[in-house]
């Protein structure tokens, strides 16, 4: 076998590596009910996240995202990775609302909550009522600042 | 029927039948009609020409009862920016393109070329790339006047506005980049043709024209190769002064899509380059020549068929299906044809030597690794879709995947490219050597972190073991290969280039810029990201505080001045908006119960204990003003007023129509009340002055600008200061008097811009001089296409 034809097998052999490879390494974004950011774990149905809130009796947390939204990356790169802030979001229930998403649900929530563009977080109770939002990207401690307020609020 | 239509039906018609001839032609092997073809062609791009002009010339006058018009612009927008909203729908885009690949096909009519059946299948075969988009065109017209696009409104309704134009595509660099991306994907249309034909003709046992197509080819892909980078460079800049696109590159996936035809085709130059007739790369140059098309069109559907959605998304309401369509088709022509045939032979038919290091396998290796990259391209952009379809798992495609993967192979291909040029002039002994100093001195220099911020990218202990690898790495790594990429290119242009001819020269330095360039992009590339930092100051009171504020764990100061809050348009005239009198009366009782807003001058008032009622010009159209402020002194006779309500039709026997509504709907022409609501655009800016160690080193202005009706969508205006070594950037963003100011300290700017000069420079040297297949070149100018000699194998 001539030496172009080793290298032409050798270099299929590896795109078919590189395929197989990064696709499952690639991280998860959704599944049938969860929508994972950083390390933080989302609901991605309100109705069942509120059922859970009312449940455990916590406060709604909602993140409005999309996947082209740099901020967004950078929230799973230096804010979720904080296992501060994973222990706050601890106290919430989680639910993320892809602003590409144009389901009836996404897009009442969207509406209700003014969300235009990513990202937005916005701290509810089990009724719908705002606790706190926070538009566009918060560092660390203003992002712990914000959740704190809201669960103050939410015990009042 | 608009003109519009009717020029869009015309073209569509003339290039129909400019297919048919030649099909007839080239079925029956005549010229019977030979000479009407360019003629036709030349009618068609005509006809689109002048269809693009006439819906240029509706954006510049704003003649909102075009449906597209309203939808992609506004008054308020300086000329340059209604011009592009031309292109900033789908219908505009598919327009211009189509136009630009009938002028093509024209150019390529209009040239004598290689006569016989062949070229009438090229000819055919680009025709019908053109009448492809014309068909989309008659689909879904640019042309489509407001009437159909609310066929509920009343007959002659024009609104008096625009919806205007996506802000991100308020900026210069956007002005231009389409038309140049644009250019270059209509420029691929020929060499798609050729690559096509050529198979054609091999399936139908026939001896293919590659061969005598050669040149052709050549010139024709160099000429797009040159505009794909220029639209690759334009783009970025233009991302550049766009806050939060994450500097000149972010994968998106729209700059993904265009990324993959300009490597595909950097592939497609150099197997075209190592193209030998009878002898090498017989199947896989003009495979690769037809495939370039064929993927420039799979990354417009997958971006424009809004499966994707990017910042980038301007246009997404579904030409998905026709895009699709012409996807399989160009797929089918430009990589399965040569696929069957490619399985159907015995090989290449080529007695190959079982060298391993010879000029050939090293340029089959970087069309390889060239390819390599494409493909880590391709399947960022495929495999989530794949994942999602097949398993309903929703994937991230993110910078460390592009980044990750591609590093090595970058690595890879620079030594080889350093090895290929040292061992031009080296022969094989010491350039062995050198190769081995460098590979090691790349694997070594890896280790090299005196930093965590060297680290190519941050990896956890979950991700794979290729990542974690990878990731770890240095990025001094990239120094060693891109300095013998330096080396071996200078020494084999000074070995080279004194005993060529003059052509040959410039042709050579040509190739010397354009891999000096790739060098320099590549070590720039991958420090300015590592090394970007940044550091932030807030100024509470930016509107009286002109004090020098140090900014924090930095070397800079900033001191702020003249802030200011305006709107556009600046005082805009209701009148523009607002019906006249006049108006009303024409309208007449379609307007019975709709709210509108009516201007006039008031010639007549009565005042009654509920209401007070005003006449406009002398006419049956009456304001009525209802409620406690009846009697509101905006109303006074020889007074031009603006008034907003619901439009009553013979509501009271003494009048045409009265206008009902109250005294805050009314006011005078010259200070419109609050809900007639002509703002479009708030703008906040102020003047900034940034100090480095105590010297100024720029002044500007910085802000941005929110869009009020386009979702309140907001655009930065940045200051960037360019350095030498570094750029100082800085965005702003005021609120109430408040001024957050980040500023950013990018690194390698200069040598990223000098890069992208080699480049272009280099691509246009080598276009015009190649000594055999240049624009200026003897054989070229001779009006022969035939190849004279072998390609040369400098390449």
């Amino acid at each position: 076998m001539s030496p172009r034809k080793i290298l032409t097998i050798v270099f299929l052999a590896a795109l078919l590596g590189i395929g197989y490879q990064s696709m499952n390494a690639a991280p998860v974004l959704s599944d049938q009910s969860y929508s994972y950011h950083g390390e933080t774990k989302w609901h991605t149905n309100f109705s069942s996240a509120r059922a859970v809130a009312v449940n455990q009796d916590k406060p709604i947390l909602v993140y409005f995202w999309t996947t082209w939204c740099t901020y967004c990356e950078d929230y799973n790169q230096n804010v979720y990775s904080d296992p501060a802030v994973r222990a706050h979001l601890d106290d919430f229930v989680l639910v993320a609302v892809n602003l590409d998403n144009n389901s009836p649900e996404a897009s009442r929530l969207k509406q209700q909550y003014g969300a235009t563009y990513p990202p937005q977080h916005v701290a509810i109770t089990q009724q719908g009522q705002q606790l706190a939002k926070i538009n566009g990207y918060a560092k660390k401690k203003a992002f712990i600042d914000y959740l704190e307020r809201a669960q103050r609020r939410a015990n009042q | 029927m608009t003109p519009g239509h009717i020029l869009l039906y015309l073209a569509l018609s003339v290039s129909l039948a400019t297919i048919i001839l030649l099909g007839r032609d080239y079925v029956k092997d005549a010229e019977k009609y030979s000479k009407y073809i360019p003629t036709l062609v030349g009618l068609t791009a005509g006809l689109l020409t002048t269809a693009l002009i006439y819906l240029t010339y509706q954006f510049v006058t704003t003649d909102y009862s075009n449906a597209y018009v309203w939808n992609n612009t506004t008054d308020y927008l300086p000329l340059l920016y209604r011009i592009t909203g031309v292109y900033a729908g789908n219908e505009g885009s598919v327009l211009l393109w189509a136009t630009l690949a009938s002028i093509v096909a024209f150019w390529a009519a209009r040239m004598r070329g290689v006569s016989g059946q062949n070229r009438k299948l090229v000819q055919g075969i680009t025709m019908g790339i053109v009448s492809f988009f014309s068909v989309m065109l008659v689909i879904q017209s640019p042309f489509n006047t407001i009437t159909q696009e609310f066929p509920q409104a009343v007959p002659g309704f024009v609104p008096a506005t625009g919806r205007g134009l996506n802000p991100l595509l308020v900026d210069p660099y956007m002005a231009i980049h389409p038309p140049v991306m644009f250019v270059s994907y209509a420029l691929l249309t020929v060499p798609f043709a050729i690559g096509s034909a050529h198979f054609i003709s091999l399936h139908r046992g026939q001896q293919g024209l590659f061969k005598k197509w050669y040149g052709s080819v050549l010139r024709w892909l160099r000429i797009s190769w040159l505009f794909l980078t220029a639209a690759v460079a334009l783009g970025a800049l233009w991302s550049y002064t766009v806050l939060g696109w994450g500097g000149i590159w972010a994968w998106d996936p729209v700059e993904t899509a265009i990324f993959i035809p300009w490597l595909f085709l950097t592939a497609t130059l150099h197997a075209v380059t190592n193209y030998r007739p009878g002898r090498n790369y017989t199947v896989l140059a003009p495979a690769m020549t037809s495939t370039v098309f064929a993927l420039a069109i799979y990354t417009t559907s997958i971006v424009r068929s809004g499966v994707f959605r990017s910042v980038h998304s301007f246009a997404n309401e579904g030409i998905g299906l026709s895009l699709l369509i012409l996807m399989a088709i160009t797929a089918f022509l430009g990589v399965l044809l040569p696929l069957i045939y490619w399985f159907g032979q015995d090989g290449e038919g080529v007695t190959q030597d079982s060298k391993w290091i010879t000029r050939s396998n090293l340029l089959h290796l970087a069309v390889l690794g060239l390819g390599t990259l494409a493909f880590i391209s391709i399947w960022g952009l495929t495999f989530p879709l794949l994942r999602d379809l097949t398993t309903g798992i929703e994937v991230e495609v993110n910078a460390k995947y592009y980044n990750l993967w591609s590093y090595p192979i970058v690595l890879l291909i620079l030594l080889l490219l350093g090895f290929y040029m040292d061992f031009d002039v080296e022969g094989h002994e010491r350039s062995r050597i050198a190769l081995g100093i460098f590979t090691a001195l790349t694997i070594g220099a890896a280790f090299i972190k005196p930093s965590s911020a060297w680290q190519l990218a941050s990896v956890s202990s979950t991700d794979t073991a290729f990542y974690r690898i990878v990731g770890n790495a240095s990025v001094l790594s990239v120094v060693p290969p891109a300095t013998y990429v330096c080396i071996a290119i200078i020494k084999r242009a000074f070995e080279r280039i004194p005993n060529i001819s003059r052509r040959g020269q410039l042709k050579e330095f040509g190739i010397t810029l354009i891999h000096l360039g790739v060098a320099i992009l590549v070590v720039s590339l991958a420090f300015t990201y590592l090394f970007t930092a940044q550091s932030s100051v807030i100024i509470q009171d930016a509107r009286n505080d002109e004090a020098i504020h140090h900014v924090p764990e930095s070397s800079y100061s900033v001191q702020a001045a003249n802030y200011s809050e305006t709107t556009k348009p600046r005082n805009p005239d209701p009148r523009r908006i607002a019906l006249s009198s006049q108006q009303v009366l024409s309208k007449g009782s379609s307007l019975n119960g709709t709210i509108k807003a009516v201007h006039g001058t008031i010639t007549a008032i009565k005042r009654g204990p509920r209401a007070t009622v005003a006449q406009l010009d002398n006419s049956g159209v009456w304001i009525g003003l209802t409620g406690e402020n009846q009697s509101s002194t905006s109303l006074s006779r020889g007074r031009e007023i603006v008034a907003r309500g619901a439009v009553m039709w013979n509501y009271v026997p003494q009048a045409d129509a009265v206008v009902v509504t109250d005294a805050r709907n009314v006011g005078p022409v010259s200070n419109p009340p609050p809900a007639i609501n002509l703002t479009r655009v708030e703008k906040q800016s102020m003047d900034l002055r940034i100090y480095r160690d105590g010297n100024q080193i720029a002044a500007g202005n910085v802000g941005q600008s929110r869009y009020i009706k386009q979702g309140g969508m907001q655009v930065r205006d940045v200051l960037i200061n360019r350095g030498l070594t570094q750029d100082t950037y800085v965005i702003a963003a005021l609120n109430d008097g408040t001024a957050s100011l980040t500023i950013k300290r990018i690194p390698l700017m200069t040598p990223i811009r000098i890069g992208v000069l080699f480049l272009l420079v280099g691509m246009i040297l080598v276009l015009l001089f190649d000594p055999i297949h240049g624009l200026t070149a003897e054989s070229h100018r001779s009006r022969t296409t035939v190849s004279k000699n072998e390609p040369t194998t400098s390449d």
